[in-house]
Parts: C-alpha cells; structure tokens; sequence
C-alpha cells in the first residue's frame, strides 16, 4: 500500500513560493489501478514524484509496503526507484541516441546486470507491448504510441510492484491511447499497483480508485467496480 | 556496472560525433606536441651522449689557457678568396675564444672584412656579401698569433700515474690554395702514435677512398669528407698547405657531425658571423665539432707539419687516458699541478664533464619545450571541460531519465567522467600515433640542424604508458566538475528540462 501522511510540498518558482501539495493524506491499495485527477497546478504531478521518490515532501510521511520513503538516503531512494517503480511520462522520456532494445535494458544496465541478460528481458518486456519488430529503432523512428510502449516496457522490465504514469495517453490520439490504457490496464495485479495522473476524464472510467486534487488537496476520492 | 556505464559512454561520444572529435582534436594536438618533443628531445640527449660515450668518458682534455695561444681552437671552414666560383665567403665553425676575446684590446676596430684583408695575394675581389663591418685585425691576430708550448706528455705520463695515455693534437688556421680555389682552412696536426691511441677522439678516422699515410717523409694529406668537396679534391690531387704543396693520399669518410655549413649554404656568412665565431666557442664545441668532426680539416702528420708548416699559430690540445678505477676528479688535480710543474697553462675537463653541462642545458631545453606542450595539453582539457559541462546542459533531461529509472548520483557523476576520460584517453592515443610519427619523420630534419646528423626519438614505455594515463586523468579531471552538477541535479527538475 502507498500512503501518503498530510503531505505538504512547496517549492520555489523564481522568487514565488508555491505550494503544490498542502496536507494531503491517501491511501492507494496494492493490486489497484488508481487515477489522480485535477486540472493543472492541483499537484497531482509533485504527488506522483513524491510516490515514486523522485522527490521528498517539505513535510509529512510517504510510507510504502511498511517503509518510510521520506527518511530515505538519496542513494536508497535511487535503489527503490530501480526496484520497485516503474515511470511512464507523457513525454515517453527515452534517451534518444539508445535504440528501443537498449532503452528498455537501461534501468538493468545500471544494476549490475550483464548486457546479455539484460538485452533478453528487454526483449521479452518488448514483446509484452508488442515491439517485438522494433527493438533496434531509435526513438526517432517510433511513432508516438511505439515510444510510449517502449517507455511502459521499460517501466515493466525491473518487475517493478508500482508503476507510475505521469498523462501517459497525453501526447497520443484516441485509439492509439485507448490501447495503452488498455496495456496499463493489464498490468494490475495482486502484486502491482498502477497509478496513472490525469485530467483525462475518460481514464477515469476504467480506474479502480479515483482521487480528485484540487489546489494541492484531496478534493474527493471514490471507489469504483470496474471490469478490464 | 562499471563495464555498462564504460559503453554507454562510448554511445554518448558516438551519438554526439561531431562534437566529440573536436574536442578529442584539443587533447590530441596537446599530447601530440608533448609526445613530439620529449621523443625527439630523449632521442637529441641519447644521440649526444651516444657520441660521448664513442670518444670515451675516461678522456681528458686539456685544453691551454695562455692568453697569447688560438687556445680552445677548433676552426672548420674555409675562407675562400680569388677564382672561388660563387664569389661568397665560405665558414663553419670558428672556435678561438679566448685569443678573439683577448686580442680585441690590440686590433684595430671598424675595418671591412675581405680576403684579402687576411692577407691571400689570390684574392682580385672582395666578396658581395662580406660587407659587415668587423675588426679585420681582430682575426688576424686570433690566426697568426704564435702557439702556445704544449705539455710534454711523456712528462705528464710520468707525473700524473693515473693516466695510461696522452697526446697531443695540434690545430692550425692555414692558406690553402688548389688549382681551383684559395682560402684558409683548419689543419690538424695528429702524430701517428696519437691516432692510434686516440682513434676515436677523431671520429674514428675512417678512410673513405685512398690510404693512410704511408710515411712521415713526405707531404701526404688526407682531406675531411666535406673539405673534399669543397675543395674539389680527388686522391693524388695537390694542394697548397701555408705555400707548400702537399698531395692528398686519402679522403675520410664523413662523420654524422654536422657544422654551421649547413647554415650558410649559399656560401654565405657575413664577415661579422665569422668575428663573432671566433668568440662564441666553447669547451663543448671544441670537443663536439672541433675533435669528433673530421668533415671540415685537413690531416697532416704532426712529424711532418713540425717540419714544414711553421710560423703558424698552433692549438695545441692534450688529449689524456685515464686508467679504470681512477678517480677523474682526482685525476684532474694531479694534472692540474703537473700542468703547473711544466710551466705550463690549460684547463683540464674531462669528458663527463662536457657530457654532463650538454646534457644539463638539453634536458633545461626539454624542461622548456615539455612545459609550452603541456600547456597546450591544459587547454584541450579546458576545452573538454567547456564540452562536457554543456554536455551537461545539453542532457538534463537525458540525467533526469536516468535518475528516474534508478541511477544513483555516483552512477551519473560516473558516467560522465567515464565520457571526459574516454575522450582523454582517445586523444591521448591518437595524439600518441601522431607525435611519435611526427617525432620520426622530424628527427631527420631535425638532426642536422641540431648538430647531431641522424638521430632516433626515443618513445619508451614510460612515455607511451604515461601520455595514456595522463590523457585519461586529464579527461577525467576535466569532467569532474561538470560530473559533480550532473550527479547532483534534482531529477524532477532534470525531467522538466526542455
């Protein structure tokens, strides 16, 4: 279970202090698909980064399985990004001059894994999303859906047991995010967790659990019975 | 890890080629100059203590210091007057120091050097570009001053039990004249018993065409390769020695030495350079040009010069063997107050010690070239820097990325001084091919204009493994600083970079 303690975020923009994130509490279950919805600037972003300890609340506790992710080091931050989250951005964010193969084997590469075994999961994770012709394009040679396969793929290829997805379907048309939705969907399990922050109404649908963010507070959550 | 973050670096240099070549273009002209030089500058130092060690470090030379002597003279060159085709002047190597710097005091200054100003009846015109004003008196003084009394050896034997072997090898300023030419040009004088206890101290003494001397009898010459053909002399040829006609029986073969000749190929050398000659030389170009180069003199047999070419100034050196295990500084003194005993003057210096003071201003020299080539090395690693910190910038997002998916800043910081040392290294190895190869194809248009003929740059181990090494450290360095921002960067930050 994720849960996060009356949170507060604030940060500077230039010379303004905002604050992104003003005393949120949530628990997300294990083994649930669950969307944070809100418009932009309700801080559903900085609640995702503050999840997947990108980064660390100004105050207030994030708690994960039993661990408390706040009191963490940088370096143990790094290690329970690399074992246990998986991010997919709306940007994609895969490293440009790294083939998709190679995108996909990175976050192995930087544990330890040799480049044989990792390229074979990299593989197997491309298969899973479908690119299994694709693995030695350049991101540049993708299509909008491919990169974003290739990045769920990357984010599925560490076994991860929480996968984060920042508008993953923001960047792509309708059919083509309906089927990642779909792929995101599938990735629920007993063992997974996938939270994916959106204003898209539509994703909503398909959500176990809902929370809307309004200001930097939880504006309401709801669960919902939903088939995949 | 260490392996993967090694050719994610490799893809990064590849993926940004352009960039990456001109910045390896900076450390590769560093290390290419710093390789060039110190090879070259190694091989220069081996070359000369090469040509030390063939005359021997258990020589002493003991050269006069009598103010009225051509003392420490080695004179090369010829002077040439009259019917000398080009009409020019023609000089090497003038070494009579102490007799130019003392005889200032009697000449008479401002005159206009010439031929005939040095008193060759041959001479109808002086030469175009012999102009200079110099103090004509001043060399002829330094030429026809009479000689100073040379030490007797066999005396010095018996004075100083430290020395196994001694000689004496005079030098004489003497007019030539052949059928073709006339001039002056350096004569030494070297007894049979000298160059055959001192072979090596005249370059060997390698007959090229023609013999020996084949008796003491009669005026038999053997001619340095390049006073050969200078002279345009053959074997059997006459030439005319102070007036006196001597017949050349052998040419020797010519010894790697190379003189000014080389500078004044157009036969020119002002008659100022000449003055000036006479007062530049010292103990190691007496030994350097004066006894190891044969290419610039005439040979006559001291048991026939003694006889016939008299009235001329001699420089008389004394050339001495020390026996193994014996202290050469002790040694020295011994000779010192033996030179005393005889009523004698000269200042004994030995071999190593010449050896030592060229190889100290050689190695000042290198000290020199090394560090302006370690400066151009230091500016490719500033361009590295300037590379790899806009490398940073560049891939903020490509850091965030990567922090995301789990690097730690160790492995980020890593993977960036992986990427500045690689282009180190790559620098330093292409710089390395390039150096020794410019060092090769240099030394033999550096050699003769060094004074040292063919030399081979030396580019030992410890250079190859150095410039490898530093190259890489030197990348690495640079990188740190831009590493240590990227390592540090915040990776929600980094991800929101554009």
């Amino acid at each position: 279970m994720l849960a996060l303690h009356d949170v507060h975020k604030t940060f500077l923009m230039g010379e303004t202090q905002v604050h992104a994130l003003r005393g949120v509490s949530l628990e997300l279950p294990r083994g649930q698909f669950s969307v944070i919805m809100g418009h932009s600037g309700s801080g559903k972003s900085t609640l995702m980064h503050l999840a997947g300890s990108l980064d660390v609340p100004t105050s207030g506790r994030v708690e994960y399985g039993g661990l408390d992710l706040t009191t963490l080091t940088s370096r143990e931050r790094a290690e329970f990004r690399s074992s246990d989250v998986g991010f997919v951005f709306q940007k994609y964010n895969l490293v440009s001059n790294l083939t998709a193969m190679e995108n996909v084997a990175l976050p192995l590469l930087l544990r330890n894994v040799t480049t044989k075994q990792a390229n074979a999961q990299a593989r197997e994770a491309l298969e899973t999303v479908g690119l299994q012709d694709r693995v030695t394009h350049r991101p540049s040679k993708l299509s909008g859906g491919e990169q974003q396969r290739v990045a769920i793929a990357r984010a599925l290829v560490n076994d991860p047991t929480m996968i984060l997805a920042d508008e993953p379907t923001g960047n792509l048309d309708t059919a083509t995010g309906e089927r990642i939705l779909e792929l995101l969907g599938q990735l629920t399990s007993d063992e997974k967790m996938v939270l994916v922050v959106t204003h898209n109404p539509e994703i909503a649908e398909i959500a176990d659990l809902v929370v809307y963010l309004r200001d930097g507070k939880v504006e309401s959550q709801r669960f919902q019975e939903v088939t995949r | 890890m260490t392996f993967n973050l090694l050719k994610l670096a490799l893809k990064n240099i590849r993926s940004r080629r352009t960039r990456s070549w001109l910045t390896i273009l900076g450390v590769l002209v560093g290390v290419t100059a710093v390789v060039a030089l110190l090879s070259i500058g190694t091989g220069v130092q081996q070359a000369v203590l090469q040509q030390f060690e063939d005359i021997g470090y258990d020589i002493i030379l003991i050269a006069p210091t009598n103010p009225g002597s051509v003392a420490r003279g080695s004179m090369s060159g010829f002077v040439p007057g009259g019917s000398m085709p080009t009409g020019g002047l023609f000089a090497g190597r003038m070494a009579a120091q102490s007799a130019a710097q003392n005889s200032s005091s009697e000449g008479t200054s401002g005159g206009t050097f010439s031929p005939e100003n040095l008193g060759n009846p041959a001479t109808t015109e002086p030469a175009d570009n012999a102009t200079d004003e110099f103090d004509v008196e001043q060399l002829r003084a330094a030429i026809g001053r009479t000689a100073t009394p040379s030490l007797d050896t066999s005396l010095l034997l018996t004075q100083v039990p430290q020395l196994i072997e001694a000689g004496t090898l005079g030098t004489q300023i003497q007019p030539i004249e052949t059928e073709t030419t006339s001039g002056f040009l350096r004569v030494s004088t070297p007894s049979l018993d000298f160059l055959e206890a001192f072979p090596s101290v005249l370059g060997g003494f390698q007959i090229a065409s023609g013999t020996f001397f084949t008796n003491t009898t009669e005026n038999q010459v053997i001619v340095g390769a390049r006073s050969a053909d200078l002279l345009q002399m053959t074997i059997g040829d006459s030439i005319s020695i102070n007036n006196i006609p001597f017949t050349v029986v052998g040419i020797l073969e010519a010894s790697d030495q190379v003189t000014e000749e080389d500078e004044v190929s157009d036969g020119a050398l002002s008659g100022q350079g000449l003055a000036q000659n006479l007062g530049t030389a010292n103990s190691a170009d007496l030994v350097l040009s004066g006894l190891t180069n044969t290419d610039d003199s005439l040979f006559v047999l001291s048991e026939r010069a003694s006889e016939v070419l008299v009235g001329r100034a001699m420089s008389a050196v004394t050339i001495t063997r020390v026996e193994a295990g014996a202290s050469i500084s002790d040694t020295k003194d011994a000779i010192n107050v033996a030179i005393g005993l005889q009523g004698s003057s000269g200042n004994p210096i030995s071999i190593q010690e010449v050896a030592d003071e060229i190889q100290g201003t050689l190695s000042l020299i290198e000290t020199v070239l090394a560090s302006i080539a370690a400066v151009a090395l230091i500016v490719g690693g500033v361009g590295l820097m300037n590379t790899m910190y806009t490398a940073v910038l560049e891939r903020t997002r490509e850091i965030g990325i990567l922090k995301s998916v789990g690097a730690r800043d160790g492995q980020v910081m890593i993977l960036f001084l992986v990427d500045s040392g690689l282009m180190g290294f790559i620098g330093g190895v292409l710089g390395l091919v390039l150096g020794s190869t410019l060092s090769l194809l240099g030394s033999s248009l550096l050699g003769p204009s060094l004074g040292v003929g063919s030399f081979t740059p030396i580019i030992g181990g410890w250079l190859v493994s150095g410039v490898l090494v530093f190259s890489f450290i030197l990348g690495a360095l640079s990188g740190v600083w831009p590493a240590w921002r990227a390592s540090r960067l915040n990776p929600v930050d980094a991800l929101a970079a554009e």
